[in-house]
């Protein structure tokens, strides 16, 4: 507003119009400048309540008495006018020139009246207006002028005010008059604005049609000109490429020479195209030899990137991984599975094969696809061959033998096998053949048992029990030895009748589907041979050429076991044989997993109903065959001995526990034997590291043995068997023994029981040399075993009492107090180990925390609601609610306002009334005291009277 | 599966407990530049000379050091504590629940301290548990009548070996630690019924906590 104090000496209208825009407004500003001054409360600043470092508030610095008196004056000119015009049906409007402009003082008003008239006059209008007496008129400002106008000049006073308002004002200050005759105006004028667009364009239009076509046919000219030089430098490309090696590498060479006569033509026909462009065109439409070999190429094979070769490392790598994840498996089995996640897990893991063996009794046929697991399968297969080939060699037994007892075993065999000039005079009296008949009675009954189930299924397998039953119309049940001494009988026969023809070996044999069958196959020939033949069955039935073949080879794996066993218990044992079959059947049981299973449990459940059978009449002996054992050690190596629970393995160990826990100890040989099963124990356990009780308790049993028969009456004794009563001191050596031998088995199994080598110190020895090893062995084994110094302490007072036995020889003494040392070491240390029972102990339980919930970047204000629709709800919530509270109170001041006002009038008239009362009182009372003080009445009175 | 205890529990006796209350904590929120933020010596020196103040009265990361060691010790996860009590230099009043889990790095109770002064109060995560609050002055209304009012300072006559003061004192009644939380100076409250320095050396606020706490956690046999 400054600014229109300033130009208060400036023309009139302009200030005129800002004073409109600007209304109640500036009047309280005015006043506010006016008035600051006068009241003491509006000068006083709101306090801080918070003084915070670095924040300038807006809100906090107000003086709030001036707000205050600002909103009450706003209120006098806005809502007190409107009150007062309330009830009022015509409204004043001061149209007086210089009325509206406060800033503006009387003389200045008359100024622009008079401003104002002048220009009337001077107008073309009132030129020709003659009367003398205007002057006067027009003295007196607004109201006659306008009266003037309504009159006769309605419409030329617009057309004035245009004109005049143009001098004036130019183009910005319009009055209103104008703004309403601009209302019109629009239309026209964009018509015309329309109508010049329209005449240029057209011949616009005209001109930009020609030059496109124009621009239009340069390019295609340049266009073509440009394809012309492509073509031209790709031929020329082109010829360059069939010239060289790449492309004649890639293509076929019929196809070559078709490229390079095309190309020879080509380049002649370049330089005809150059001369001239008619042969492009023609060259379109006839197809071309070089499109037509482009569309051969197209259908030609693709040269395909050749598998790139190994390095060597990779192989390595390749290896090593496949390895790993082999033990990787071995591992995961070996784990205790929960009983009742058992089958879930089968099902998941690779051991699902044992689901279908689990109950192989029933359900032998279906099993028999290969196809579900040979990966599992393959896994473990691979692993035995893997550590037979580690041991170096293709024995049987030696193979695995890091233990010093077996490794004196297996070379025993080995001896063995080079003698070979064994007496056989015994070894038809043993039992064994028996067992030969038996398995065989054996394998009937699980073939029967497959017919009985799925008959369908093995058409070929029905042929082995016939087979087996034409064998079994020659056994007879009540004399077995007989039986197998006829069937010996028929195959000595046939050898003799063979053994005239000296034939080849075919190449293409038919799987032979019975024993008798094989055997006749087998007639004459070396080990070598047997082996060769097996080969060529295998090959010549595999697996993978028809499906038959599966149950072919099923029958003849079936055979070979059958073979297998019978060869183990023929006299002049013939183990280079027996060594050389184990790889074709471990080589087909890992062809077909399920079948070697089955047949493996088949002979285990019989070999233990067998066992129970001769157990009744102890004086039998019934100390597992030759065979039996061989069995065994062929499964260990067949199957996984470290998983925690296999169909095979888990029955095979305890049978073999049973044995050394059940059979009696009658002999030297027994002893052998036991010994012999205790160290395959150890083998089968090394790696699950299970605990055999039952092999402890053996190799205590027989250390007792060793001792005199008087200090057997210590308390241990009835921790262990009640045969330690019965035995005799059968390894008490009595005699100083020189040195020590390492035994053959074989050897011994040979012996009469009786024989004298028995009762010989020097067997005795060399039986307690194995049995500390194979101890030591275990004690190695079970030193994780937190029960070990329960187990193994008895022991180890037994073998320092046997230590200080005379007669013991030194190195034997040493064995047996080192063993002693070793054992009473582990024992310390897991007894250190051990903690002292507790009372049942709680842990103090702390205070339950909580975090505080806080954000990164806190600014106040600011919603942290993730729902950003919520956020915003609660938003327009606030505002609606803050906009209502605020007029609200603008409202309650309002009315306060507006009650004062009526108050104050109220007030007025009361006191207007009370005034106008007062003044007729005391009217009345003068004329009252007048009329009784007889000044004014009394005459009358007196006159009247 | 949890097997019937051994010991018999005492939970229905009543265990006396303890209340710290930190004095003069320098927690003050400012705008620098668009952000606010707790002024700290370290970040803030610049601002801190530009508005006249002395950098080395910003010291946030004391009060943080005492509340860890406060909420840490066994004494408060065996239930013990009370409430923790914070008055900053301005005359904030503050309350730390004791089940409060502190954050560990500066900036982290940097920003849980600045939501605290300008939202007033901090609400555990996933519960609407107010974990800290603003509450009115003064502190003394807060804490237990017969409680005992222990204040802390270097400046103390009394030296004392504060093992055998937490000892001496009445086993019912619970007991009011007020430590200074500021960098110099020492607190002056009215409200104490005793003022002791447990060391011959001045000590940080944390390491006397500290002190106090093993103290009181030998006491009351908290392992």
């Amino acid at each position: 507003m400054a600014k229109t104090d300033k130009t208060t000496n400036m023309k009139s209208k302009p200030n005129k119009k800002k004073k409109k825009n600007s209304g109640p407004k500036s009047v309280a500003m005015k006043n506010k400048a006016s008035k600051a001054d006068n009241n003491p409360f509006e000068t006083i600043w709101s306090r801080r309540k918070f003084d915070i470092l670095g924040k300038k508030r807006k809100g906090e610095e107000v003086r709030i008495g001036l707000s205050r008196s600002l909103a009450i004056q706003k209120r006098t000119n806005t809502l007190l006018k409107e009150y007062e015009q309330t009830g009022k049906s015509s409204v004043f409007l001061d149209k007086r020139i210089g009325e509206q402009n406060n800033t503006l003082g009387e003389f200045d008003k008359a100024i622009m009246r008079s401003q104002r008239q002048r220009q009337l006059k001077s107008s073309k209008k009132s030129k020709y207006n003659l009367s003398d007496g205007e002057d006067d008129e027009l003295g007196i400002p607004g109201l006659g002028s306008l009266s003037e106008r309504d009159d006769f000049e309605d419409d030329m006073l617009s057309d004035d005010d245009n004109y005049d308002d143009r001098e004036a004002d130019g183009r910005d200050k319009r009055s209103n008059v104008l703004k309403q005759l601009n209302a019109h105006n629009p239309a026209e004028r964009d018509l015309t604005e329309g109508e010049e667009n329209k005449h240029k364009s057209k011949k616009e239009v005209m001109e930009e049609v020609i030059l496109k076509s124009k621009y239009f046919k340069a390019q295609k000219a340049k266009d073509k000109e440009e394809n012309e030089q492509l073509m031209e430098e790709l031929d020329k490309t082109f010829s360059s490429l069939v010239q060289s090696e790449a492309l004649l590498s890639l293509t076929e060479p019929g196809k070559t020479n078709a490229l390079k006569a095309l190309v020879n033509k080509d380049i002649p026909n370049e330089h005809l195209i150059n001369d001239g462009k008619k042969p492009e065109t023609f060259k379109q439409e006839q197809p071309d030899s070089y499109d037509k070999l482009v569309k051969e190429m197209a259908l030609d094979m693709r040269a395909r990137p050749s598998d790139r070769t190994k390095t060597a490392e990779e192989i390595a790598q390749d290896e090593r991984e496949r390895l790993e994840r082999l033990e990787e498996e071995r591992q995961k089995r070996m784990q205790a599975p929960d009983d009742s996640s058992d089958e879930e897990n089968e099902g998941n893991e690779k051991l699902s094969t044992l689901r279908p063996k689990s109950i192989s009794g029933d359900d032998l046929g279906d099993s028999f696809t290969l196809d579900e697991e040979p990966k599992a399968k393959k896994g473990w297969v691979d692993e035995v061959l893997e550590r037979n080939d580690a041991s170096g060699s293709e024995d049987e037994d030696s193979s695995e033998n890091s233990d010093d007892a077996e490794v004196d075993e297996g070379s025993e065999e080995d001896d063995d096998a080079e003698e070979k000039t064994v007496s056989l005079q015994d070894w038809e009296q043993s039992d064994d053949d028996d067992l030969g008949t038996d398995l065989e009675e054996g394998e009937e009954e699980e073939k029967e048992l497959d017919e009985e189930n799925d008959d369908s299924t093995d058409d070929e397998e029905e042929m082995d029990p016939r087979g087996s039953k034409k064998l079994k119309d020659n056994v007879t049940v009540e004399n077995r030895k007989k039986d197998r001494k006829s069937l010996e009988a028929k195959n000595i026969k046939e050898n003799h009748a063979q053994r005239s023809v000296q034939r080849d070996i075919p190449f293409l044999i038919e799987a032979p589907k019975s024993l008798k069958e094989f055997c006749a196959l087998l007639e004459n020939c070396s080990n070598a041979d047997i082996i060769e033949v097996i080969y060529r069955i295998r090959v010549s039935n595999a697996i993978k050429l028809s499906a038959e073949n599966r149950k072919k080879i099923q029958v003849f794996y079936g055979v070979l076991l059958q073979y297998f066993a019978v060869s183990a218990n023929e006299k002049p044992l013939n183990l280079e044989l027996l060594n050389l079959l184990v790889k074709p059947l471990m080589e087909m049981s890992m062809e077909i997993p399920f079948f070697a299973a089955v047949c493996a449990r088949q002979r285990i459940e019989w070999t233990r109903t067998q066992f129970c059978k001769d157990i009744k009449n102890p004086e039998n002996g019934c100390w597992p065959s030759l065979k039996t054992l061989f069995l065994l050690r062929l499964w260990s190596m067949i199957f996984p001995c470290s998983d925690f629970r296999h169909v095979v393995m888990t029955p095979a160990i305890l049978l073999m526990c049973e044995y050394l826990m059940r059979c009696p100890i009658m002999s030297g040989r027994d002893i052998a034997i036991g010994s012999l099963l205790c160290s395959m124990v150890l083998n089968v356990t090394r790696h699950s590291k299970k605990f055999c009780p039952e092999v402890i308790m053996f190799l205590c049993t027989l250390l007792m043995a060793a001792k005199d028969k008087k200090s057997s009456s210590h308390e241990e004794s009835e921790f262990y068997h009640l045969r330690i009563q019965v035995l005799r001191p059968l390894l008490c050596i009595r005699d100083r023994v020189n040195d020590i031998r390492p035994l053959n088995f074989l050897t011994i199994m040979n012996m009469p029981e009786d024989s004298s080598f028995f009762s010989s110190d020097d067997f005795r020895s060399s039986v307690l040399v194995t049995l500390i090893e194979t101890l030591q062995a275990f004690v190695d084994m079970y030193e994780g075993l937190s029960s070990f110094p329960e187990i193994f302490l008895p022991i180890e007072t037994l073998l320092l009492e046997l230590a200080q036995k005379q007669n013991m020889p030194a190195a034997l003494q040493e064995k047996l107090k080192d063993v002693a040392q070793i054992i009473k070491k582990k024992a310390g240390d897991s007894l250190l180990l051990r903690r002292p029972l507790q009372m049942q102990k709680k842990k103090p339980v702390s205070i339950k925390l909580l975090n505080p919930k806080f954000e990164e970047n806190f600014v106040k204000g600011r919603d942290y609601d993730p729902d950003r629709e919520r956020v915003e709800l609660r938003k327009l919530k606030k505002q609606v609610k803050s906009e209502a509270k605020g007029a609200v109170r603008e409202l309650r001041k309002d009315n306060y306002f507006l009650s004062q006002v009526k108050e104050k009038e109220n007030a007025r008239l009361q006191e207007e009334r009370a005034e106008k009362y007062g003044k007729a009182r005391a009217f009345l009372q003068e004329q009252e005291h007048a009329f009784k003080s007889g000044q004014l009445g009394n005459g009358g009175r007196k006159r009247k009277r | 599966m949890e097997g019937i205890p051994i010991t018999l529990s005492d939970q229905n006796s009543k265990k006396p407990g303890v209340i710290f209350v930190l004095e003069k904590a320098s927690l003050e929120v400012a705008k620098v530049g668009k952000s606010y933020q707790i002024l700290n010596s370290d970040d803030h020196a610049n601002f801190l000379r530009r508005n006249n103040k002395n950098p080395a009265d910003y010291r946030p990361d004391i009060v943080h050091q005492a509340l860890l060691s406060i909420l840490d010790s066994p004494l408060t996860k065996a239930g013990r504590l009370r409430a923790v009590y914070v008055k900053t230099e301005k005359g904030v009043l503050f309350e730390v629940k004791p089940h409060v889990r502190v954050p560990r790095t500066y900036k982290r109770f940097a920003g849980v301290m600045l939501q605290l002064l300008q939202k007033l109060s901090i609400t555990a995560v996933g519960k609407r548990e107010k974990l800290l609050r603003v509450i009115k002055n003064p502190v003394t209304q807060y804490l237990p009548v017969n409680s005992r009012k222990i204040g802390f300072s270097f400046s103390s006559e009394k030296l004392i070996k504060i093992r055998n003061y937490v000892d001496t004192v009445n086993n019912e009644s619970d007991l009011v630690f007020v430590v200074g939380a500021m960098a110099h100076g020492k607190i002056n409250t009215d409200y104490t019924d005793d003022y002791i320095a447990i060391s011959g050396y001045p000590m940080s606020a944390a390491r006397c906590i500290a002190r106090i706490c093993e103290a009181l956690e030998d006491k009351w046999d908290l392992l």
